[in-house]
């Protein structure tokens, strides 16, 4: 057995500290540890995006992470999108819903997380902008094309206003 | 799929890291750098890789900076791709290293990988290949015994091998800035977007009085390492641009080449022929964006 | 009985319907969207171990020995499983036909790479793959089939050595006068075609829990199921239990598209619990294991085909021999999606007469279970491009060819030569729409510039029809014996007036809970917010299938009209009960039950569950106080298949039409597709935007059958793609942004005129870009007829023509 190392990360706000399994990826740590069960694993090879989640302001594959390299660092992952206290749900998760950007919703929070990245960086993106955001998430049922509306309707009812960016709990 | 045990280090300096290696080294234990991770780790899930030990260089915080020094941009070898891509000093002042940046898999990989981890995994199909061999880049590695520069054609051995010792790190890649009045193109073929690529090509070139002039060629994704074409090359220095003795060129490069790699999704004949189409497309972009 | 079953939405008993055919926003996404929704590997339950699975690298072998002694003393390591234990407690799986299948885990030979042939549970996956690493197993190579060519070879060693050969099925169907209509015909074109493996690859493996009550002996399963009965039973078979004494819990799962469950997972876990005294065993099915060996291959096809055409166009006679690899055993029903074809064989058109030969063959590749679509995706490839292939020849039109052919609107219900009726259809109407959707002539004239810059652009135009509604008779043939397919749902309101729906399927995507609550909303008059609707395991829930054969949408309608309208026959007497009249005079309207004629007087359906429920001595005598019903719905009017397999299967006859433009890159090889056009009349559209995703959905899946996806082995029979860098699902970039439009020609014979919807596009979609890659390259003299029509596929053959 080797010597497990201590880990303090901030997810959605909350700082946790736990001692790991050095192999242990983040995605495990996140689902079986944390339980936050929200983040999916689709193929723990870094090919369909699945398990996306926000490090630091930035979408990353928590598969092709290990836990220890959370060390220090901030994360958002699609428990942390709906307000808690108001029950409100982030303007990206009620824009998917209203454009059907989702049929049995495993890809879902891998897609949600790399739009907030996506609207965080540029409110207002093309279709090529969206697609080149998003050709890291692979999708088995919808075909893409209501994600592509559920993210444009998104875009436009946060345009104006600033959307909760990636950088913090928001 | 989950990885095998490793033990696992964090040093949060250079030289520590550097000590750490040597130490381990010593005490031959199988070490393995990790940086970004975006192809190590796919490794370690799948038990391919099985070092006894992680050497993590996520808490140097010296490695990330890309900057213009003399006639060169420096990227530290921790800069993250999507900084490259970000960044407006490579665009304008290296496009072509710019440009490939945005082709190395999708957002989500380019937001964790690494430059330099890029550098040192040296896949084959890895576009930075391409890129270091068309630029003449120079790595700089710092060991036991202080530093190391490593020019481009010695720096790829083989398939995923370097000249970077067990004991070393790579800290920095270096770029000379593009000059005026220089074409360049890059371009690749791969079965989906953001994809491994069959093949690919890089190009730099300069129209002198009406003719070709210092043309480069360099490919990847065919053979074990990327490499400069100088019989393609030659064929299309100092003649006039055109579509012709483009496609010659093209013919020239994929009779360069050593038997390409085969794969489920191209033959080494078929990975030769784009070779050839890439090589002819890639020289006519330059050749426009020298206008 | 005095009210009815609702044929159309406005028939239902509301003034207009608010939500039957309406864009509803689906009541599945707030659990979706906020990572709540309970998939299985969510679950956790007290004192759960890991399971891991060791699969064999050999294609075909022997095992001589398997030692896991070292593996049963690692820390951590709670129970290890081998085939002696499948010895002692496990049976042969059940197969259609009968003699093809095998134990969950290979007990003396392994016939596929990736069969397992070990499992461990432990105290974390991790763990538990540690432990793999220490078994030992010793094989005997065995020399290996890897194609029906081979494995058909006089001497071939069998893969089943109980059976003659390796040959599953060998028949002839002969439908109509062929040879005559052969002879007949100006023209017979004849063509082979190869479509190469591809598969279900949803987002979410199969995983489950299962836990084995050692002390009574029985077992729960909770699972990523989609057909929870069926697993339920085959478990039942396999692992020596009564049938009654299994419990199937469907959890929720990302995505399903046939092959969902793991049958061979799900009994090693129960198994590995069974060992473990009864703790619970999680299996979650990483994505190299469903690649490799999950249930997630379809589809391994050799065909030949002949058309006969006479002068004019017209089609008259169809002949097709299909040789199907089915890989290493019956165990995934790949039989089936061989027969499905027989439910429209002919497509669209009038053709008279046809044959198909069907000739299912054992391989050491993976065993072959049911994708989307079933068996017609390949078939239609082969039908859509025969139809091409005249056309060009008589120089005719893509377009034309097909329009003189159709069966009209005033032939329905048309009998097709291989047995299947279909129900209704506006086949010219929706080539119309498309064409000018399209603006099919102007495709034309960008086709002709195109030509003249060398350009390699193509239009494909293909029609098909959507065989909806699944029924077991279709497959007697291939050895499924039975008629029907019980759906079931309870529909209870309590005493406040809240209405539950009751279903034996889990979640999957295609937005069935949205549509129970969408039908019981309308029928009771009543918000879709006081409709909720549950899930039961199979313990509890009625009969039940689930998921599958474009089935779930129209089952469903069926069973909740029926459940709603026994319900408001209770409602009916109670309430002429209590307003004193008699029931022939009330009616439902709106959530009330009414007076005719009599303005005011009226009860809403909550005041009248309340008194069933709190006010016994005000019903009628003989009244049960059960505000609730149950109904099982299963398609009318279904038979057993004659000689030739002619039934009456499917119940419901979409169709579509696509038109897509692509182009070629003649150095590369590479397909973009620049233009793509869909009409599609599947009937009533209950919720038009889960319709259009479904349509999409398909088409993505078609695209990536026809331009991406392959399982590729090598020559020794090794799987060459085990990672999803190298099957190749069609990302973002990939799918084309399709133009939709909508016919909606209502089905006579279904409960509010909807048709199965669910598969349309995947049957089209491969066809239509195969179609429109021949359109672009057939000027210089060659033609694709092997998917996926990859890059170095189409170089190979323009390399021909250089």
């Amino acid at each position: 057995m080797t010597a497990l190392q201590h880990v303090t990360v901030t997810v959605n706000g909350i700082t946790y500290e736990r001692s790991v399994d050095p192999r242990l990826s983040l995605v495990d740590f996140l689902r079986h540890e944390l339980h936050l069960t929200g983040t999916h694993v689709g193929c723990e090879h870094g090919v369909c995006g699945a398990c996306t989640i926000i490090k630091d302001g930035m979408a990353v594959r928590s598969c092709l992470l290990l836990a220890v390299q959370s060390d220090g660092t901030n994360l958002q992952t699609v428990e942390g999108l709906r307000n808690a206290e108001t029950g409100e749900l982030h303007p990206i998760q009620q824009a998917f819903i209203d454009e059907h950007g989702l049929q049995c919703g495993f890809c879902t929070p891998g897609f949600l997380m790399s739009t907030l990245e996506l609207l965080a960086d540029n409110p207002s993106p093309t279709d090529q902008e969206i697609k080149d955001a998003l050709d890291g998430n692979l999708c088995r049922c919808t075909g893409y094309q209501s994600i592509i509306k559920s993210v444009r309707l998104a875009a436009a009812k946060t345009s104006g206003g600033k959307l909760a960016g990636t950088h913090g709990s928001a | 799929m989950k990885p095998a045990p490793f033990d696992y280090y964090a040093p949060e300096t250079l030289e520590q890291a550097v000590a750490l290696l040597e130490k381990l080294e010593n005490e031959d234990v199988d070490a393995k750098i990790i940086a970004g991770g975006q192809s190590l780790m796919p490794m370690l899930n799948l038990r391919m890789a099985r070092p006894d030990a992680l050497v993590d260089l996520g808490k140097i915080k010296t490695l990330d900076y890309i900057r213009q020094e003399n006639g060169t941009i420096v990227i530290g070898a921790m800069t993250s791709k999507r900084a490259a891509e970000d960044s407006t000093l490579l665009r304008d002042r290296q496009p072509l290293l710019h440009a490939a940046t945005g082709h190395i898999g999708h957002r989500q990989i380019r937001n964790q990988g690494t430059v330099g981890g890029s550098f040192a995994h040296a896949d084959p199909a890895a576009e930075y290949g391409a890129v270091a061999q068309a630029l003449g880049m120079e790595m700089v590695v710092v060991g036991p015994d202080g530093e190391r520069i490593i020019p481009a054609d010695e720096f790829y051995l083989s398939f995923l091998t370097t000249d970077i010792d067990a004991t070393e790190v790579l800290t920095e890649v270096r770029a000379p800035i593009m000059p005026d009045n220089t074409g360049w193109a890059f371009q690749e073929v791969c079965r989906r977007k953001g994809d491994l690529a069959m093949a690919g090509t890089a190009v730099t070139l300069r129209l002198e009085a009406g003719s070709c002039a210092e043309v480069v060629i360099a490919v990847f994704g065919v053979n074990a390492t990327a490499a400069r074409l100088p019989e393609a090359e030659q064929v299309v220095n100092g003649q006039a641009p055109g579509e012709a003795i483009f496609a010659q060129a093209g013919e020239a490069a994929a009779a360069a080449l050593d038997e390409p790699i085969a794969d489920v999704h191209a033959t080494a004949d078929y990975r030769r022929s784009l070779i050839a189409t890439l090589v002819k497309r890639c020289l006519a972009e330059a050749v426009e964006r020298c206008a | 009985m005095t009210s009815t079953i609702p044929k159309l939405p406005q028939d239902m008993p509301v003034t207009s319907p608010r939500y039957v055919g309406k864009e509803v926003k689906r009541i599945e996404d707030p659990g979706l969207v906020t990572g709540r929704t309970e998939f299985i590997d969510n679950l956790k339950l007290p004192g759960m171990a890991h399971a891991a699975i060791l699969r064999t690298p050999h294609p075909h072998a022997r095992i001589i020995r398997v030692d896991a002694s070292a593996a049963e003393q690692l820390p951590g390591v709670v129970a290890v499983l081998t085939g002696e234990d499948i010895k002692r407690w496990c049976n042969v799986g059940a197969t259609s036909p009968e003699g093809w299948g095998s134990t969950p885990m290979a007990v003396e030979k392994v016939r596929f790479v990736g069969e397992p042939v070990a499992a461990v549970a432990a105290i974390s996956r991790y763990v538990a793959e540690d432990a793999l690493e220490l078994i030992e197993v010793e094989y005997e190579l065995l020399e290996a089939v890897t194609n029906p060519e081979e494995a058909q070879a006089p001497n071939a060693p069998k893969l089943f050595e109980h059976n003659a050969s390796n040959v599953i099925l060998d028949r002839n169907y002969t439908w109509g006068d062929v040879d005559r209509v052969f002879a007949e015909a100006d023209h017979v074109y004849t063509e082979k075609f190869r479509w190469n493996r591809v598969g279900a690859n949803p987002m979410e493996t199969s995983g489950c829990v299962c836990q084995w009550d050692v002390v009574n002996n029985s077992l729960t399963c909770y699972g990523s199921y989609q057909t929870p009965g069926f697993i339920a039973l085959g478990r039942a078979a396999s692992l020596n239990l009564p049938s009654n004494r299994v419990k199937v819990v469907a959890h929720p799962h990302g995505g399903s598209f046939g092959g969902k469950g793991g049958p061979r997972g799900t009994d090693i876990a129960a198994l590995l619990s069974r060992k473990a005294d009864g703790k619970p065993v999680k299996y979650i099915e990483d994505r190299v294991e469903y690649l490799l060996a999950g249930a997630g291959q379809s589809w391994d096809r050799y065909y030949q085909a002949s058309l006969a055409v006479k002068a004019d166009g017209t089609l008259v006679g169809l002949k097709v021999n299909l040789v199907d690899d089915q890989g290493a055993g019956a165990e995934g029903y790949g039989t089936i999606s061989a027969a499905k074809p027989l439910a429209a064989f002919t497509g669209c058109y009038t053709i008279e007469a046809a044959q198909y030969d069907l000739k299912l063959v054992a391989t050491n590749r993976a065993p072959t279970y049911p994708y989307r679509g079933y068996g017609p995706p390949p078939h239609n490839f082969v039908l859509e491009s025969m139809v091409d292939i005249a056309a060009r020849d008589l120089g005719m039109d893509a377009a034309q060819i097909r329009r003189m052919n159709y069966i009209a609107p005033d032939q329905f219900p048309y009998t097709i030569p291989s047995g299947n009726e279909y129900d209704s259809g506006r086949y010219e109407v929706v080539l119309d729409k498309v064409i000018a959707m399209a603006n099919y002539r102007e495709m034309r004239e960008l086709q002709v510039k195109a030509r003249t810059e060398g350009r390699l652009l193509g239009i494909g135009i293909v029609n098909t029809v959507e065989p909806g509604v699944f029924d077991w008779n279709a497959y007697s043939t291939v050895g499924v014996p039975g008629v029907g397919v019980p759906e079931g749902v309870k529909v209870s309101i309590d005493i406040l007036g809240q209405i539950t729906v009751t279903v034996g399927f889990a979640l999957e995507g295609q937005g069935q809970y949205t549509l129970a609550a969408q039908l019981v909303a309308d029928y009771f008059g009543v918000e879709m917010e006081s409709v909720r609707v549950t899930y039961a395991s199979t313990d509890i829930a009625p009969p039940h299938f689930g998921h599958g054969g474009s089935r779930l949408g129209v089952a469903i309608s069926g069973a909740i009209m029926g459940a709603c309208n026994k319900i408001e026959e209770k409602f009916r007497l109670v309430s002429a009960a209590l307003m004193q009249c008699e029931p022939e005079q009330i009616e439902l309207m709106d959530g009330h039950l009414r007076v005719k004629g009599m303005p005011g007087a009226e009860m809403h359906i909550a005041q009248v569950a309340g008194t069933m429920l709190g006010r016994s001595d005000l019903l009628p005598p003989g009244m049960e106080p059960c505000p609730e019903a149950s109904f099982v719905w299963t398609a009318p009017d279904r038979n057993e298949p004659d000689e030739q397999g002619r039934c009456k299967s499917y119940l419901t006859a979409a169709n579509a039409c696509h038109i897509a433009m692509v182009e070629v890159d003649r150095d590369t090889g590479v397909t973009d597709v620049l233009k793509y056009f869909i009409v599609d009349d599947c009937g009533t559209r209950l919720n038009p935007a889960t319709v259009e995703g479904q349509i999409q959905g398909g088409v993505a899946q078609g695209v990536g059958a026809v331009l991406y996806e392959e399982y590729v082995y090598a020559a020794d029979g090794q799987p060459l793609v085990s990672l999803f860098s190298d099957y190749l699902l069609p990302g973002i970039h990939e799918v084309p942004m399709t133009e939709k439009g909508a016919l909606e020609t209502p089905s006579p014979v279904t409960p509010l005129g909807a048709k199965g919807c669910g598969e349309g596009a995947i049957h089209t979609t491969p066809a239509t870009i195969m179609c429109a890659i021949n359109d672009a390259i057939h000027p210089l003299g060659i033609q694709i007829t092997e998917t996926p029509a990859s890059p170095n596929r189409l170089w190979q053959l323009l390399q021909e023509v250089r």
